[in-house]
């Protein structure tokens, strides 16, 4: 965290920074939560949800905030690597964390890769809506091949998958997975934050301005492009392996463009652009989901609700919940402006 | 699937075979006008507005959904079927009004909030349906038969409608003064409104024919399947797909993408096991949106 | 809402627990929604006696909203139904059932979750429920590994679960095709199948029987064919039933895929042509899925249909409409209903068995040689050692009298065995 802090304050020492604090704040939450909560089982496995989740929001915020791809398909990427660990416990009987987090990281990564390469790279360069039609037919044609395929379980899934193992001990839902998943979102964060602040993230930033400028400057964009994207894969991938873990099911519908968007909504209403808006966003939208599930007049209504705060957003706050602590000075000076039609 | 001794054994003879591959002609063609009736109200929006409208599946939903009404209120079926692309073309107008003209700086934007607008017309519709299956019966049921084939009449008055709601689109857009102020203002709108066309009415008249269309589309096909809250939402990647295939900013395009789409979908399973025929689709035609992202018109755009 | 907070900490339960989540709070908000037909939850207060013992926690798991929500209702409206009728004779072995609702909305991953309340706030005793095969594969873990509480699935599936702990009382694929099939061929004459099917387990399995036994009975299949569950489309599926010269269509394909494909196959004139129907999960409730003569002459085989007259069926038929009047839920088979009322009863017998113990040990070894006299259709009885159970099956034929539908039973087995695990 204090490295960080330290890139902060050297950027812009003179303005109140409040996002550090937001970051903090979140951190100090999601380290005391669990005890809080620790005799009512059910919710520290709803927080342990949130946390992977968060991770598929990212992922999200990666691909959109930082390099202005609009994906309608992260969680392709989230669930075959959830299927691949299933699968490696089902036939291998393997479910070492050292093993399979690597594997489920790079799983991601490749896919992700590759699909980021049939969609944005070539000849010529493809458009915005290409791209978001791309990876929405990607996640479609997946879900529906999962859902045929009986090897991997068909429309049913796969269930029963093989415990999380760390050496001998073995993660059921409960507190152990919770912090373990709390220090995976950690590492994904810090390192997410890095490549925002690293000269990669300040070409992107420049990019998502003007993206013809930096192809001048010789800079070849839909290759640091394609780079975002299969890192933001992979975080999925990751995200996707310990939600598999901890549901003990994956089904074909954690491929498909339902959560895909889901991941989208998360982001959006968080604040794009901001890695820790993501976070927000995941937590709200599932706290209050498993909240108004026991109301139930409210309940057969709430994703209407959802819809209709997802096009607020996207018509009047733009920048999610985060816009409105966080002034654009800090939101715009350090990420870049939206891109207003993604070139 | 079958194994020789039974092609021996099934008497194949020549006229089976030529029965056969009418009936299947006629399948293949049933089908793929639902998929053109779908599109083309997409491809419309899309090329004049450049808005990917991913609410469009719902109104296909909206014009099934007002069928439905008219039965459950004991009115005849098919003047919900006429009364649905009014019912439609109302609610795009108004939707355009409110909503969607703020969006049209920015396709990607417009995607999410037509997204959103979406989600929340299917997740109300859900709710009204109570989440079940709906059997609307068709208006005109049952089979004509020609020789020793059965055809249904109501997959036919599909077909025909289809032909003619091509031809009428296209003799709107071609022949009269209105479809000359669109072709002008999709081809360059700050011309066409120094020339004192007014886009922004333009633009709602264009949205309220794309709803209308999809309105259509939603009450002809639901006699066919089950009205549920999906039943746009089924077809609508497979519509990007036939927008982006046929090329963007034509009229003959998403028709013919359309086309392109639904034959295959509905004529590759015969070829390779259903379940694999279903994604096969996807890819198919996303490989050759790559490769000529320009869609298979490229002459004489609109 | 029908709890009050004396009865809450009367019952010894955890009462933080159950403030918020209120003892019920699915049934009687979804009535108020509109979601569920007259239900009300009143009945469902603990009776006074109740402070002697603490009751015991019934969870029903099953599909309230979304694709398969009219058997979902029609067990849930079951599950009530039978509870009541134990409850109001004196509970068992001197305790109430309380029952607990969480939806499964007809998507295993939301229904993960949703079970997951069940064992981990709600502290369930046992759970029942889960219709389909994709339901019940994703729930059985946190059910009963996880979460090591006793589980009944009711539906009618394909068989080979085997799982410790886990008890099946619908039909399995032997206990439907071993009386359907060889009347198909023996008595109407219909020697070449077609098995089309939606692309999910329970229809693999099934169809992996129902070739064995179509084969033995000298009967032949033409083609065996997979499909997505939401496929609008079929015309080379009829081409191939056509130029195959099917007589018989064993289907295993559900809704969504299952109208536009009825409708197809009926236009292509099968039925006319004496073409034979069958579909072995078909019950009264789902018949009005279609225009009636599009169902007309369709084969069935389930553990009961509503013409079955026997007097404790009927008995039951008539309470049940009395208490859910002009309900739209029926209490049938193909919806797992019967399934419900058994499971429900067979777990009342073990309780009675262990004289109150509701550990799952316990109860699960009373439940492996529990016996119900009576039952929807006829008695049933554990296989011991199996988890399945014997029952009674009916082979019938859709009748459509002016545009009515009924079904008109043909032929009944006793307590035909399972053959399972």
């Amino acid at each position: 965290m204090t490295a960080i802090l330290s890139w902060q304050t050297r950027r812009s020492s003179k303005v109140l920074r409040i996002l550090p604090i937001i970051e903090i704040a979140t951190l100090v939450v999601a380290i005391a939560a669990p005890f809080v909560l620790s005799e009512r089982l059910d919710l520290v496995t709803l927080a342990t949800n949130v946390l992977i989740l968060s991770m598929l929001a990212i992922s999200f915020d990666l691909c959109w905030g930082l390099s202005g791809i609009m994906s309608f398909g992260q969680a392709l990427f989230f669930g075959v690597a959830g299927y691949v660990i299933a699968l490696v416990g089902r036939d291998l009987g393997f479910s070492h964390i050292w093993g399979t987090l690597p594997l489920a990281l790079l799983s991601g990564f490749v896919l992700s890769g590759l699909l980021g390469a049939f969609l944005l790279l070539g000849r010529k360069t493809p458009t915005t809506i290409f791209v978001a039609l791309g990876t929405l037919t990607g996640s479609y044609a997946a879900e529906r091949l999962v859902s045929g395929w009986q090897y991997v379980g068909a429309g049913n899934g796969l269930s029963s998958i093989k415990l999380l193992q760390a050496g001998s001990y073995e993660f059921v839902e409960g507190m152990a997975f919770y912090f373990l998943a709390l220090a995976v979102l950690l590492v994904v964060y810090i390192a997410a934050r890095i490549l925002m602040r690293s000269q990669l993230g300040l070409v992107l930033a420049g990019m998502r301005q003007n993206e013809e400028r930096l192809a001048f400057f010789g800079y070849r964009v839909q290759l640091f492009k394609a780079l975002v994207f299969s890192v933001a894969g992979a975080i999925a991938g990751l995200a996707g392996a310990l939600y598999s873990y901890h549901q003990g099911f994956i089904g074909p519908g954690n491929m498909g463009p339902g959560l895909s968007t889901t991941a989208v909504l998360y982001c959006l209403f968080g604040g794009t652009g901001t890695l820790i808006g993501p976070i927000l966003g995941t937590i709200a939208v599932e706290v209050i989901t498993y909240a108004l599930a026991d109301i139930d007049a409210i309940k057969s209504i709430w994703p209407v609700v959802l819809g209709l705060v997802l096009l607020a957003v996207v018509m009047f706050q733009p920048k999610g919940i985060l816009g409105f602590f966080v002034s654009d000075r800090e939101r715009v000076g350090s990420y870049g402006a939206r891109p207003q039609d993604g070139a | 699937m079958l194994k020789a001794g039974e092609l021996r054994a099934g008497s194949f003879n020549r006229l089976v075979i030529m029965d056969f591959g009418v009936k299947l002609a006629f399948d293949l063609l049933a089908f793929t006008s639902v998929m053109v009736l779908i599109v083309l109200g997409l491809g419309v929006v899309a090329s004049m507005m450049g808005i990917f409208n991913f609410a469009h599946g719902e109104f296909v939903l909206l014009g099934a959904y007002t069928v439905f009404i008219f039965h459950e209120s004991g009115l005849p079926i098919w003047a919900g079927i006429v009364a649905a692309p009014f019912v439609l073309a109302l609610f795009g107008a108004a939707l355009e009004r409110s909503i969607i003209r703020r969006f049209y700086a920015a396709p990607i934007i417009a995607m999410l909030g037509t997204y959103a607008i979406g989600l929340v017309i299917r997740e109300t519709v859900r709710g009204l349906l109570g989440g079940h299956y709906k059997s609307i019966p068709e208006p005109l049921p049952g089979v004509f038969t020609i020789g020793d084939l059965d055809f249904s009449i109501w997959r036919t008055v599909i077909v025909i409608t289809t032909l003619v709601v091509i031809a009428a689109s296209w003799l709107l857009l071609t022949r009269t003064s209105i479809g000359l102020q669109i072709r002008g203002s999709l081809e360059n709108p700050a011309l066409a409104r120094s020339c004192g066309i007014a886009t922004p009415r333009l633009y709602t008249l264009t949205f309220a024919f794309g709803s209308a269309l999809a309105g259509l589309a939603g009450a002809l096909i639901v006699p066919l399947y089950q009205l549920s809250a999906d039943i746009g939402l089924r077809f609508l990647v497979q519509a990007f797909l036939s927008v982006m295939l046929g090329g963007v900013g034509t009229f003959e395009g998403p028709v013919l993408g359309a086309t392109a789409v639904g034959a295959t979908a509905a004529g590759l399973p015969w070829l390779v096991i259903p379940v694999l025929a279903d994604p096969l689709v996807f890819v198919i035609a996303l490989v050759i949106v790559k490769f000529r992202p320009q869609g298979f018109i490229t002459q004489g755009r609109l | 809402m029908t709890s009050s907070k004396e009865e809450k900490s009367a019952s010894g339960a955890p009462a933080r627990g159950l403030s918020r989540r209120q003892l019920l709070s699915g049934a009687s908000a979804l009535s108020a929604a509109g979601w569920i037909a007259g239900t009300s939850g009143g009945w469902l207060l603990r009776p006074n006696w109740a402070n002697a013992a603490g009751p015991i926690k019934m969870g029903i798991a099953t599909d309230i909203t979304g694709a398969i929500a009219p058997s979902g209702n029609a067990n849930w409206q079951v599950a009530q139904f039978a509870v009541e009728q134990i409850n109001q004779a004196g509970g068992v072995a001197g305790k109430p059932i309380e029952l607990y609702l969480e939806d499964t909305a007809s998507d295993p991953k939301i229904a993960v979750g949703n079970v997951r309340k069940l064992i981990q706030e709600r502290k369930v005793d046992v759970v029942l429920g889960g219709i389909t095969s994709a339901m019940r594969q994703a729930i059985k873990d946190p059910i009963v590994n996880r979460g090591r509480t006793l589980y009944i699935y009711p539906q009618l599936y394909e068989g080979q679960e085997c799982t410790k702990h886990l008890y099946c009382t619908g039909p399995t694929p032997a206990q439907q095709c071993d009386e359907l099939i060889p009347y198909i061929i023996n008595k109407l004459g219909k020697k070449r199948f077609a098995l089309p099917s939606a692309n999910y387990v329970w229809p693999q399995l099934l169809n992996k029987y129902a070739r064995k036994v179509i084969q033995a009975n000298g009967g032949e299949v033409v083609f065996e064919e997979y499909y997505p569950l939401d496929q609008p489309e079929y015309s080379a599926t009829i081409g191939k039933i056509k130029d195959g010269k099917v007589d018989c269509v064993f289907n295993t394909v559900i809704p969504p895929g299952l109208q536009p494909f009825v409708k197809q196959l009926y236009e292509s004139g099968f039925q006319r042509n004496g073409g034979v129907l069958s579909c072995v999960y078909y019950d009264e409730n789902l018949l009005n899925y279609h225009p009636a003569h599009e169902m007309e002459g369709l084969y069935s085989c389930l553990d009961y249909f509503q013409s079955v007259n026997d007097p404790f069926s009927a008995k039951l038929q008539e309470a049940y409409s009395k208490k859910f009047p002009d309900t739209k839920y029926l209490f049938t088979a193909g919806s797992a209903s019967t399934g419900m009322y058994r499971g429900v009863k067979f777990y009342e017998a073990a309780v009675k068995q262990t004289k109150g113990d509701l550990a799952r040990e316990a109860v699960s070894a009373a439940m492996d040689k529990g016996k119900i006299a009576d039952g929807p259709g006829g008695g049933a009885e554990m296989v011991p050692g199996k988890m399945h159970c014997k029952m009674n099956m009916y082979v019938a034929q859709c009748k459509v009298d002016a545009g009515k539908t009924r079904y008109d039973v043909i032929s009944k087995a006793n307590m035909v065995d399972p053959k399972e695990c």
